[in-house]
C-alpha cells in the first residue's frame, strides 16, 4: 500500500467567465510547487463560468490528478468562491492566485519561505504597477486611506497573490467582500503578517473607471471596516460621539432662540427652531440606535471572544 | 472548559504581562500557601502577549509542576480578555483573581476562602495600607471607588484591587467584554450575590512597571454607566423605549392640536410652517424610538441566553 503523503500546499483559484489561462497557470505554478518539495493540489472554484471554461477545466482535472473543481451553477463572487475553496482545501498552507497571470509564479517561493520562517499570512504588493494610472491611483487611494484607519502598513489589498496558514482561516470568517481585509483582521487577532513586493506581470479586468456602485460598496466596506476595527465592543462610543454632537449643536441653537424671545422676539415662524430641534432630535435617535447597538453586543456577548490563544500547556 | 463535570475545588487565575522577574517568585509563593490548604487546586497563567522572557519561565515552571496551566495569548488583549480566557478555562468552585506583579499577597488567599464560606458570593480584596504614591494614584483611585460605589449601589472599599474571589456559579454566567472585569462585583449583585470584602496586604512593586491601571477613570465611569444601564434595562427594551417615547408622543400631539386649532380660525394670518413642522417632527421621534424598541425586543428576545443567564438569581438549595 503506498503511503499517502497529506496535501501541505492548497490552491485556491476562482475563475470566471471573462479572464483565464488556466492551463498556462497550473502548469507555471505547479513548476514552483514541485522544487519545494511538498504535496500540493489545486482548487479551481468555477463560479458560473460558461461551458467553454468548464471544458478547459475537465480537460486539466483529466489530465492531472491533483486537481480539484468546485462548480456553482451560477456567479456567486470572488469572496464566496473563495470561501468554498478555504473549505475543501486539506493543506496545512492555503494559496491564493489569480486566474489570469497576475503575478510572477517564480515569486511564490519568497512568500512560502516567509511562512515557514514563522509568518501566518503573506501577501503580495504588486510593484512597480503596470496598469493604467487611473487604476492605479485609485487602487493607492483605497490602500491609503485602509492604512490610515487601522495604522497597519498594507499597500495593496487587491493583490490576489496570498499564502495563509489553515488557522488563519479557520479563526476568521469571511463575510461579503471583507476577505479583502483578512491580512488587517488577521492581524488585529495576533496573527504575524507580511507584506513581500513582487512583480506586476498583467492586469486584466475594467479600466479606468468602474460603475458608481462599486465606489459605494468600497466606501461603505472601509465604513464598515472602521467601525469594526474601532468600535465592535462599544457602538455607544461611536453613535454616541455622534448622537451627542448633534444634540449639542441643537441645544446651542436652541438656548439661543430660547434667549431671543425671552427678550421679546417672536420665534415661532423662524426657520432655525426646527433646525434646533430637528439637530436635537436627530441626536437623540443616533444615540438611542447606539443603545441598540450595545444591547446587541451584550446579549451575545458569550459568542464574542476578546482573547485569541496561541497555546495552552495543561 | 475542562472536561465537563470535572470540577476541581479552586482555581487561582494571574493575568500576566511582561512580568519576567515576578513569576517564578510569585508562583512559589502560591505553591507554598495552596499546599497547606488540603483542597485539590489549579493555577492558571495567562501570558498577554508579553514580549520579554515571560513566556519562558512560565514554561520552566509547567515542566516542574503538575498543579500549573499556562494560556499564551497571541497578543497583547488587556486584562479583562486576559481574566476571561482565565475564567473560561478555570476548573474550580471558587476561582480566586491575582496580580501578576507580586503586589497582593498569595498569603491572604486562605482568608478569602474562609470568607466565602461565611456564606458571600464574591469577596472583594480590600488593600487598607495601599503602598502606593498618594496623588497619583491612591486619591483618583478613592475618588474613582465612591463614584463607582454609589453608581452601582455596590459600596466596596476597593474596586481596584485584582485580589478578589468568586463562586463559580456567578463568574460562568458572566460573559466578559471591554472593561468589565473591574465591575464583576456590581454585576453579580443583580443576581442576589453577596459581595464581602476582605482586609489584605499590599506589597509595593519590586521589579518592573505597573502595566494595568486605572487611569482613564472618565471613560471607565461611562462604561460602568453602559454596563449598569444594559443590564437594568436590556431584558425589556421595548418597555424602556416605550416610555422614552411618551413626551414626545405627548409633545408632538398637543402640538398638533394647536396647529389644527389655529389653521382653523377665520383669519389665519401669519400662520407659520414651522409650528406643525415641529409637531410633525416629534411624532415621527416617538414612532422611531417605538420601532427602536421593537428592534431590541427582536434581538433580545430571540434566543438571547446571555441575558437571561446574567440576571438567574443566586439559587441555594436547602
Amino acid at each position: 500500500m503506498r503511503e499517502a503523503r497529506s496535501v501541505y500546499l492548497s490552491v485556491v483559484i476562482p475563475v470566471s467567465s471573462e479572464i483565464g489561462d488556466l492551463p498556462e497557470i497550473y502548469r507555471r505554478f505547479s513548476e514552483q510547487l514541485e522544487r519545494f518539495g511538498r504535496r500540493y493540489e489545486f482548487i479551481f472554484v468555477a463560479d458560473g463560468v460558461d461551458l467553454q471554461t468548464f471544458e478547459v477545466l475537465e480537460e486539466l482535472q483529466r489530465r492531472h490528478d491533483d486537481v480539484k473543481i468546485i462548480k456553482f451553477n451560477r456567479v456567486f463572487g470572488e469572496a464566496i468562491s473563495l470561501s468554498a475553496g478555504f473549505e475543501i482545501a486539506r493543506g496545512e498552507i492555503i494559496i491564493t492566485l489569480a486566474s489570469f497571470m497576475q503575478t510572477h509564479p517564480e515569486d511564490l517561493p519568497a512568500l512560502l519561505q516567509e511562512i515557514e520562517a514563522g509568518a501566518d499570512m503573506v501577501i503580495g504588493w504588486r510593484h512597480p504597477r503596470i496598469d493604467p494610472v487611473l487604476n492605479r491611483w485609485q487602487s493607492g487611494v483605497f490602500n491609503w486611506i485602509t492604512r490610515r484607519l487601522t495604522k497597519f502598513p498594507l499597500h495593496d489589498l487587491n493583490c490576489s497573490l496570498r499564502v495563509i496558514r489553515r488557522q488563519v482561516v479557520s479563526a476568521i470568517p469571511i463575510y461579503g467582500d471583507q476577505f479583502r481585509f483578512l491580512p488587517i483582521l488577521a492581524h488585529r487577532q495576533g496573527f504575524r503578517v507580511k507584506e513581500l513586493p513582487v512583480r506586476h506581470v498583467e492586469e486584466r479586468g475594467t479600466t479606468g473607471l468602474y460603475g458608481l456602485g462599486s465606489y459605494v460598496r468600497r466606501l461603505m466596506d472601509i465604513l464598515t471596516l472602521f467601525f469594526l476595527v474601532k468600535f465592535t465592543k462599544k457602538p455607544l462610543r461611536f453613535f454616541g460621539l455622534i448622537g451627542s454632537t448633534l444634540l449639542g449643536l441643537g441645544l446651542i441653537i436652541n438656548l439661543y432662540l430660547t434667549a431671543v424671545r425671552l427678550l421679546g422676539q417672536a420665534i415661532g415662524d423662524r426657520p432655525m427652531l426646527l433646525l434646533g430641534v430637528l439637530l436635537m432630535v436627530l441626536g437623540i435617535q443616533v444615540v438611542s440606535i447606539g443603545l441598540v447597538g450595545e444591547i446587541i453586543i451584550f446579549a451575545h456577548a458569550k459568542k464574542i471572544k476578546e482573547y485569541h490563544i496561541e497555546k495552552i500547556l495543561e | 472548559m475542562g472536561s465537563p463535570g470535572e470540577t476541581i475545588d479552586l482555581s487561582i487565575i494571574v493575568p500576566v504581562f511582561n512580568e519576567q522577574e515576578n513569576v517564578r517568585p510569585l508562583f512559589k509563593k502560591l505553591d507554598a500557601v495552596l499546599q497547606n490548604l488540603n483542597r485539590t487546586y489549579e493555577v492558571i497563567f495567562i501570558d498577554d502577549g508579553s514580549r520579554d522572557e515571560t513566556f519562558r519561565r512560565l514554561e520552566e515552571l509547567h515542566a516542574r509542576h503538575a498543579h500549573l496551566k499556562i494560556i499564551k495569548l497571541r497578543r497583547n488583549f488587556g486584562q479583562t480578555p486576559a481574566m476571561a480566557a482565565g475564567f473560561d478555562a478555570a476548573r474550580g468552585e471558587v476561582i480566586v483573581t491575582l496580580d501578576g506583579d507580586l503586589q497582593n499577597d498569595p498569603a491572604d488567599i486562605p482568608r478569602l476562602l474562609e470568607r466565602i464560606e461565611q456564606g458571600y458570593e464574591v469577596v472583594s480584596g480590600w488593600r487598607i495600607h495601599r503602598r502606593d504614591a498618594f496623588i497619583t494614584r491612591i486619591l483618583p483611585s478613592r475618588m474613582a471607588n465612591w463614584l463607582i460605589g454609589r453608581i452601582t449601589g455596590v459600596r466596596i472599599h476597593d474596586y481596584g484591587c485584582t485580589l478578589k474571589a468568586y463562586r463559580r456559579s456567578v463568574i460562568k454566567n458572566l460573559h466578559l467584554y471591554a472593561e468589565m472585569h473591574r465591575f464583576v462585583p456590581a454585576m453579580t449583585t443583580i443576581t442576589g450575590a453577596r459581595v464581602g470584602e476582605l482586609a489584605v496586604n499590599h506589597h509595593p512593586r519590586i521589579h518592573g512597571r505597573s502595566k494595568y491601571g486605572i487611569s482613564r477613570i472618565g471613560k471607565v465611569i461611562l462604561d460602568l454607566l453602559t454596563v449598569k444601564l444594559l443590564i437594568r434595562f436590556s431584558p425589556n427594551p421595548g418597555h424602556w423605549f416605550g416610555i422614552f417615547s411618551l413626551p414626545f408622543w405627548i409633545i408632538g400631539t398637543f402640538i398638533g392640536l394647536w396647529s389644527v386649532r389655529m389653521a382653523l380660525r377665520p383669519h389665519p394670518e401669519g400662520f407659520s410652517i414651522i409650528l406643525p413642522a415641529l409637531g410633525a417632527v416629534m411624532l415621527f421621534t416617538a414612532f422611531f424610538l417605538i420601532l427602536l424598541g421593537l428592534l431590541g425586543e427582536l434581538v433580545v428576545k430571540t434566543g438571547s441566553y446571555h441575558i437571561a443567564q446574567i440576571n438567574r438569581p443566586v439559587m441555594k438549595e436547602n
